[in-house]
């Protein structure tokens, strides 16, 4: 009698005697949670480092830099170059592929056109992952309360083999059953947050990157009219 | 060719480990606080129950501890008599001295007044007779007489004496006669004390007799009241019983129940099994439909029936 009245309520405990069904739903919110940590992490090194090096690019251009070095300097020290020095490269490079004196129309065309796919590829970079962010903002809530009707059921379910019910048949159960609860909501909170942010970030990128390539493909033309 | 370059570059991804680490960093402090931070419970209210039906028969045991207190009136007689035996030596000095007085005064009054009645009467007749010389004769006889009713009235006063040491002695005797009714008073005073306390005792025992009377009866009652929830958890059985047709005989299967408080069934064991597995399982299967068995409403008989042991006869 002693033993099953006084039950450790710790946390361990509650995790440990819970029902399968209900331990594998807080497997699963564990790895989903890490997971969306690992990848929050990861984008806000990412977008930190791309908002610096497009602040950098964009100061050098607009000093009035040379073209050229410019796109020595993107193409020689590639691997800490930014998207927007990217950009640039792919459309000075195209510019530069056709000979002096072609049809500017047909020159532009392409430039913009190599310009423009490199901007969808870093584009894609920047917004991979997001998505699982908001997969795991929207779902785990769910998979949390899945786990948590779960173990009520359960609690409910062995409590209708006992004529004198009291709250104690009852409390193991459902703490237990709303620990998935708690660890859903810890799951999806900050994954929500970081997504709104991160989308808005990748937004604002992508509004200076699609500016600059309007205004370097107005540089590059006015420099094949020359 | 520079295009593809440029897309495997675009994918180095600064810091990779390090986002990694701190999201294994986040969860433990998550952790950290769930386990730490809250004040998780552990010490629920420790169950009365049972503390309760544990103590239970002291206080059937604690009025017969109670009743040796009743004893203590039998030692309060006793003190009582001590004070009884010196009383009567009390009385006894002061009542011999007040009737002496009273025989001295009897014994001194009369003799005085008697012979002034004596002279008057009898001189008056003897002077008018004879005056001269008969007077001397009357006067020497008068002499005589007188010494003889003085010798009368001595013999009186003796008497009177004796008399009086007869009413001393018969005060004496009356006395000693209130004493000995005196002692006899307190013998009866002890004897009624003493009857008293032996009907003290009697009713003590008669209560201790009610009591035990009680007690068997209570018992009585709870052999009862457990045969008769038996017999009910026995019928019920019996009525989910599908019985298997045709078997040889009367087969018997015995079986072990393990109950829960509330008629809930944690554990059947077949304890003798009667031949025919179609017989034990059906039997088996009659214990469990008929789940919540019926107990009796005091929990303290619980006891009883937590391993019941349940025979069944295929045929009654």
């Amino acid at each position: 009698m002693n033993t099953t009245v006084t039950q450790d309520m710790s946390l361990l405990y509650l995790v440990s005697s819970a029902s399968l069904p209900v331990q594998l739903v807080m497997l699963i919110l564990v790895l989903v949670s890490l997971l969306s940590w690992w990848f929050i992490f990861r984008k806000w090194f990412v977008i930190r480092h791309e908002i610096k090096k497009t602040d950098e690019f964009e100061d050098i251009f607009w000093r009035g830099a040379d073209l050229n070095a410019l796109y020595q300097r993107a193409t020689s020290s590639r691997y800490a170059s930014g998207s927007m020095e990217r950009i640039f490269a792919a459309g000075f490079g195209e510019f530069n592929k056709h000979p002096f004196g072609s049809d500017i129309e047909a020159v532009m065309e392409s430039t913009r056109r190599a310009m423009r796919a490199t901007y969808q590829r870093e584009m894609d970079h920047l917004e991979s992952h997001l998505s699982f962010l908001a997969t795991v903002g929207s779902v785990s809530p769910y998979i949390g309360l899945l786990g948590t009707v779960w173990g009520i059921m359960n609690s409910f379910r062995s409590l209708s083999s006992v004529t004198q019910a009291t709250i104690a048949h009852v409390a193991p159960g459902i703490a237990e059953a709303l620990i998935a609860t708690a660890m859903g909501l810890f799951a999806a909170i900050p994954a929500v947050v970081a997504y709104n942010r991160y989308a808005s970030d990748t937004d604002q990128l992508a509004t200076r990157f699609e500016s600059f390539m309007e205004e370097l493909s107005n540089v590059l033309q006015r420099r094949a009219a020359e | 060719m520079s295009v593809s370059v440029l897309r495997n570059s675009s994918h180095s991804e600064p810091r990779l480990l390090l986002a990694g680490v701190l999201a294994l960093l986040v969860h433990l402090g998550f952790i950290a606080l769930m386990i730490f931070g809250l004040n998780w419970k552990d010490h629920p209210p420790e169950g009365m129950v049972v503390d309760i039906w544990t103590e239970l028969p002291q206080p059937i045991q604690e009025p017969v501890k109670t009743s040796p207190p009743p004893p203590p009136p039998q030692q309060q007689p006793k003190p009582a008599q001590e004070p009884v035996k010196p009383k009567p030596p009390e009385p006894e000095p002061p009542k011999p001295e007040p009737p002496k007085p009273v025989a001295e005064k009897v014994a001194v009054t009369p003799p005085v007044k008697k012979p002034d009645i004596a002279l008057k009467q009898k001189p008056e007749p003897i002077k008018e007779d004879k005056p001269d010389l008969q007077e001397q004769k009357k006067k020497e006889q008068e002499k005589i007489k007188e010494q003889e009713r003085l010798k009368e009235l001595e013999k009186q006063k003796e008497l009177e004496k004796q008399k009086e040491l007869e009413k001393q002695k018969e005060l004496e005797k009356q006395k000693e006669l209130e004493k000995q009714k005196e002692l006899q008073r307190q013998k009866e005073r002890e004897l009624a004390a003493q009857r008293q306390r032996e009907q003290e005792v009697k009713a003590q025992r008669e209560a201790e007799a009610q009591r035990a009377a009680q007690q068997a009866a209570a018992r009585n009652q709870v052999t009862n009241e457990i045969s008769k929830y038996k017999a009910m958890i026995l019928a019920k059985i019996k009525s989910r019983i599908v019985m298997p047709p045709d078997l040889p005989g009367n087969p018997v299967a015995e079986f072990n129940v393990t109950l829960l408080p509330g008629g809930d069934i944690l554990d059947v064991r077949l304890s003798k099994s009667s031949g025919h597995a179609t017989f034990d399982s059906a039997v088996e299967r009659a214990i469990f439909l008929s789940k919540p068995l019926p107990l009796p409403p005091d929990p303290a008989l619980f006891n009883e029936f937590r391993n019941l042991n349940i025979t069944v006869h295929y045929r009654e």
